[in-house]
């Protein structure tokens, strides 16, 4: 019996739409009927299936209501209009079929009881679905400006922007404490919910408390409402945030009970407020350039690619929230230097190219400079000697070369001072006997020969 | 005839219900009453030919490849690990561990203090404390010390960051083991290059994504679950590669079975299976097609890699290989080789550390300067190799063992030993890492006078699976693999990125 009420109550968001479709079938008849009195006959018809339907719509609602365990504060109003929305079905029905005992409706004009009936099927149907998607649904799209013009509340996440440089100086409350709250609590504590009465937007309202009265006990996080709720299991009713809302992370409960112990401060900054640097370094931005340029570009498109790839070219993302890319030719060590216009396609796109193992020749670098983001450049085991190696110092975001195993001459090794960011050349196994130049621009740029060698040591051959 | 023919017939249907198993019936029942509904939609169509093009079109270029690379969430220098694992548990206190304190104490009995509630593998009664046996020295810019059974390493040790107070909750080698591999010590977890593989694949699509490469005469207590995919789809396991013989076994082709004749075979066995897929749209049937055409190509690019005899004569002497033996040597010269094509994850074993001092060469007086000679050359080659071509940039080397070893003599069955030796010891033992990412000359953690527990900067075995991950590009927290019904993790509940040691 439990399956079948169930299995019913989870009829009624189908059920619903019957009496929504008869209701408003017969309110267009009516419309239409106005002058000519085409569909007189046809309207109660609509009504009395309307009226039919919206009970079943009502039962299936009930049962729906029992077996799902919505709480009856969320679902009153739907509850009420839907049996409004019955009853009036039947009213609307005796009134226009002429029922003699409904004659008090008489004197009340069809248009009025019409508007109403509209105005009474729309609520309901608009709380209902204020239940099944959520409150916000329906507004949520709409830019903030015309949120706010509608008076409905507006929500901005707000970001943590701590690094490792510049945590210290960072405001514990305005940089981090708020936004913590501010994204995760805020929602449901503001002026305008004010759930428990209880706001946690501004200093104030946090100390002032809710219901329950004050919610920090300054130095004391495990007498800290605003700490001990948070921290709770999240099956235990007295959990805050509640069920289905956004979740604090286990960084940021630990950070508001250290900055209550620490006695709450509104005011001054982290390194003022004595608390340690381990508590922040989950907040600090994965900052995720590391070598590559600090600038935002579009994506490459997915169909250059995917052409790319067939040819046997590897494409890779850097990083999936990166729109650089990684080409390689591992698999395809017969790239040429003509095979390079396929990748002009992506060229601002690719950071790091592996060319090596490759034909390509010396007359690479002309396409190689056309590639205004690269910032790792791979030509090991090629037959480059470097005479055009000029043609790449334009690129100001290269900051390593590697020229391993290549016929590259000592006599263009002058040229890579003119190169803005180059940090590392690798020139193991060149042509280069003489290794005396080792750094360049001051330091900025250091070379590697290679040629490593571990002489043999009296040790090696002392067997125990 | 007649009889036969219905042989023949049953056997057939028999054989396709075979093949349609619950899973297939599930899928071709939701996949025919969507084509049901569409047909009934788009008239005309039949479902029977749209439905596989439909699903076609949604497989993922992994579904096909297993092995094709992803994206990391983070953006990482690391492109490859090479993991040196000295299985049996080398002693830190000889290697990296400077305790000039426990020389002062050296014969006298171990407080009692430090032996409750402890448990040891051999270790009875009152053991005596035992000094180091190895002289040490402060190396390079950074000063950290090294002893002079490693006297080739000090010329790279600024390359390195050095983890001082690594601890274990395992003290015998085969769980320890798999806890240092699969973030568990007990069997079923994927390993490090298990997770690395499935997360990034490998780019070289001649070549496995994830090498292992054993010496010593035997491979790890622990077995080859501990380069196991665990839960993880078993394409992304461990392939065991020797540097001895063959290196894969049964990669040549059989006498009198030429390259064409193989390649016809695979062809024919592909087309049935494009027929087979065909008709039941698995995507596991293209994955195999992919598999067994790129075994044929592996039979030519694994040979090529594996073959060090092509490499010079002066790289042959620096890493001190002995080609056509299997060394730790040859193994470190081909761990660059792998790393340098694009293989994602190389694990060695060199097996032989587990000096208890029961044997000669399980002593920490002779045993261990041998297996330390033999590791020493090759290590310091395979860092300045990896150096000189510009891989180390790239390339995230991590060294260590299992635990480490006590600072009292093993005194097994309470009697004295044969040789100096020591027994297993969790609390604290060193590793350290090199390469892309990590901070050169650093040395994070401490030990106190005597080198049994960390006092400072401790980690543990889940913080150093963090750290690698984190290298790799990825958040220990964020990257999981739903298993019966949750999400697993390599460092499970625990672990922290050690930033200590990244640059």
């Amino acid at each position: 019996m439990d399956v079948l009420k169930q299995l019913l109550g989870r009829l009624h968001p189908l059920l619903v739409h019957l009496p929504i479709g008869f209701l408003i079938f017969g309110l267009l008849l009516q419309f239409l009927d106005r002058k000519k009195k085409t569909y007189t006959q046809l309207i109660p018809v609509a009504y009395f299936w309307g009226g039919l339907s919206a009970i079943a719509a009502c039962i299936t609602g009930y049962l729906q209501y029992l077996g799902e365990g919505y709480g009856f504060d969320t679902i009153k109003w739907h509850l009420w209009s839907g049996i409004a929305t019955a009853l009036f079905s039947f009213l609307m029905y005796f009134k226009l079929s002429g029922v003699k005992n409904f004659s008090f409706l008489t004197k009340v004009p069809i248009i009025m009881l019409s508007t109403i009936f509209f105005i009474l099927i729309s609520f309901t149907g608009h709380q209902g679905g204020n239940i099944t998607h959520g409150e916000d649904y329906l507004v949520e799209p709409l830019p903030n400006s015309v949120k706010s013009a509608l008076g409905i509340e507006t929500f901005e996440a707000k970001e943590i922007n701590l690094t490792e440089e510049n945590w210290e100086a960072a405001q514990i409350y305005e940089d981090v404490i708020h936004p913590i709250l501010n994204n995760k609590c805020v929602s449901c504590h503001n002026p305008k919910k004010a759930k428990g009465d209880l706001l946690l937007h501004t200093p104030d309202a946090i100390l002032k408390g809710g219901e329950n009265g004050e919610i920090i006990n300054p130095k004391n996080a495990s007498d800290s409402d605003l700490f001990v709720r948070m921290k709770l299991p999240m099956d235990d009713d007295n959990h805050m945030p509640p069920e289905g809302k956004t979740q604090p992370t286990k960084e940021d409960i630990k950070l508001v009970g250290a900055w209550i112990d620490t006695g709450n401060p509104f005011e001054g900054s982290i390194k003022n407020s004595g608390l340690n640097k381990e508590l922040f370094s989950s907040f600090f931005s994965k900052k995720d350039n590391l070598d590559y340029p600090d600038i935002e570009i579009t994506a490459a498109s997915q169909d250059s690619i995917i052409t790319i790839e067939k040819t046997g070219i590897h494409v890779d993302l850097i990083s999936k929230s990166s729109n650089f890319l990684s080409v390689s030719c591992i698999n395809k060590p017969d790239f040429t230097d003509a095979d390079f216009e396929i990748l002009l396609a992506i060229k601002s796109n690719i950071a790091r190219l592996d060319i090596g193992n490759t034909k390509v020749s010396d007359n690479i670098f002309k396409k190689i400079a056309l590639l205004p983001n690269l910032t790792i450049l791979k030509l090991d085991n090629t037959s480059i000697s470097g005479k055009n190696i000029k043609e790449i110092a334009n690129l100001k975001n290269l900051k390593t070369i590697n020229l391993t195993a290549t016929n590259f001459e000592r006599e263009h090794i002058s040229k890579f001072s003119d190169f803005p960011s180059l940090q590392n050349i690798y020139l193991y196994k060149s042509n280069i006997k003489t290794q005396e130049i080792k750094t360049l621009n001051k330091g900025q740029i250091s070379i590697d020969y290679g040629g490593y060698e571990l002489p043999t040591l009296p040790t090696d051959s002392i067997v125990y | 005839m007649k009889d036969l023919i219905d042989k023949l017939i049953q056997e057939k249907l028999a054989r396709e219900a075979e093949a349609k198993t619950r899973r297939h019936f599930i899928k071709n029942c939701a996949q025919g009453i969507g084509g049901l509904a569409l047909s009934s939609i788009f008239a005309g169509c039949d479902p029977l030919t749209t439905a596989p093009k439909k699903t076609q079109a949604a497989f993922s270029e992994r579904d096909l490849n297993p092995l094709a690379t992803l994206a990391p969430p983070y953006s990482s220098k690391v492109k490859s690990v090479i993991y040196l694992h000295m299985a049996g548990a080398p002693s830190q206190l000889e290697m990296f561990d400077y305790k000039p304190e426990l020389q002062k104490f050296d014969g006298q009995d171990c407080p009692q203090s430090l032996l409750e509630g402890k448990k040891f593998a051999f270790i009875k009664g009152t053991p005596k404390l035992m000094g180091p046996q190895a002289k040490f020295k402060q190396e390079g810019e950074s000063g950290n010390w090294v002893s002079d059974y490693m006297p080739h390493f000090k010329k790279v040790v600024d390359e390195v960051a050095f983890l001082k107070a690594v601890h274990t909750d395992q003290f015998n080698h085969g769980p320890a083991q798999l806890f240092m591999h699969t973030g568990s010590a007990r069997l079923g977890r994927p390993s490090i290059g298990s997770w690395a593989t499935y997360g990034l694949g490998s780019a070289n699509q001649n070549l496995p994504g994830f090498v292992v490469l054993t010496s010593g005469g035997n491979t790890p207590d622990a077995g080859k679950s501990v380069w196991g995919s665990g839960f993880l789809p078993s394409v992304y396991q461990g392939v065991q590669c020797r540097s001895k013989g063959d290196p894969v076994l049964y990669i040549k082709d059989p006498d009198g079975v030429t390259r064409d004749l193989k390649k016809s075979t695979i062809d024919a066995i592909n087309k049935i299976n494009k027929q087979e897929y065909l008709k039941y749209a698995d995507p596991e049937i293209l994955a195999r097609i992919n598999q067994y055409e790129m075994a044929y190509r592996m039979q030519i690019a694994v040979p090529e890699v594996m073959n060090i005899n092509n490499e010079p004569e002066n790289i042959k002497q620096m890493f001190g290989v002995e080609p056509g033996k299997e060394s730790f040597a040859n193994n470190c010269l081909l761990a660059r080789k792998l790393v340098e094509d694009g293989v994602r994850f190389v694990q060695l074993f060199d097996w032989g550390w587990d000096t208890h001092g029961n044997v000669r060469s399980g002593s920490i007086d002779m045993g261990l300067r041998n297996k330390c000679r033999e590791i020493d050359r090759p290590i310091t080659a395979l860092l300045l190799d990896l150096k000189q071509r510009g891989l180390l940039d790239e390339t995230l080397v991590v060294w260590g063992g299992e635990f480490g070893r006590t600072p009292m003599q093993e005194n097994r069955g309470n009697k004295k030993m044969a040789y100096k030796g020591r027994d297993h010891h969790g609390d604290a033992f060193t590793m350290w890492m090199a390469g892309g990412g990590i901070k050169k000359g650093a040395c994070h953690g401490k030990t106190d006078d005597i080198g049994f527990s960390g006092i400072e900067g401790k980690v543990s075995v889940h913080d150093v699976h963090a750290t690698i991950l984190q290298q790799l590009g990825f958040d220990h927290e964020e990257f999981t693999y739903e298993f019966q019904g949750r999400n697993f993790r390599l460092t499970d509940v625990e672990g922290e990125v050690i930033k200590e040691i990244l640059a």
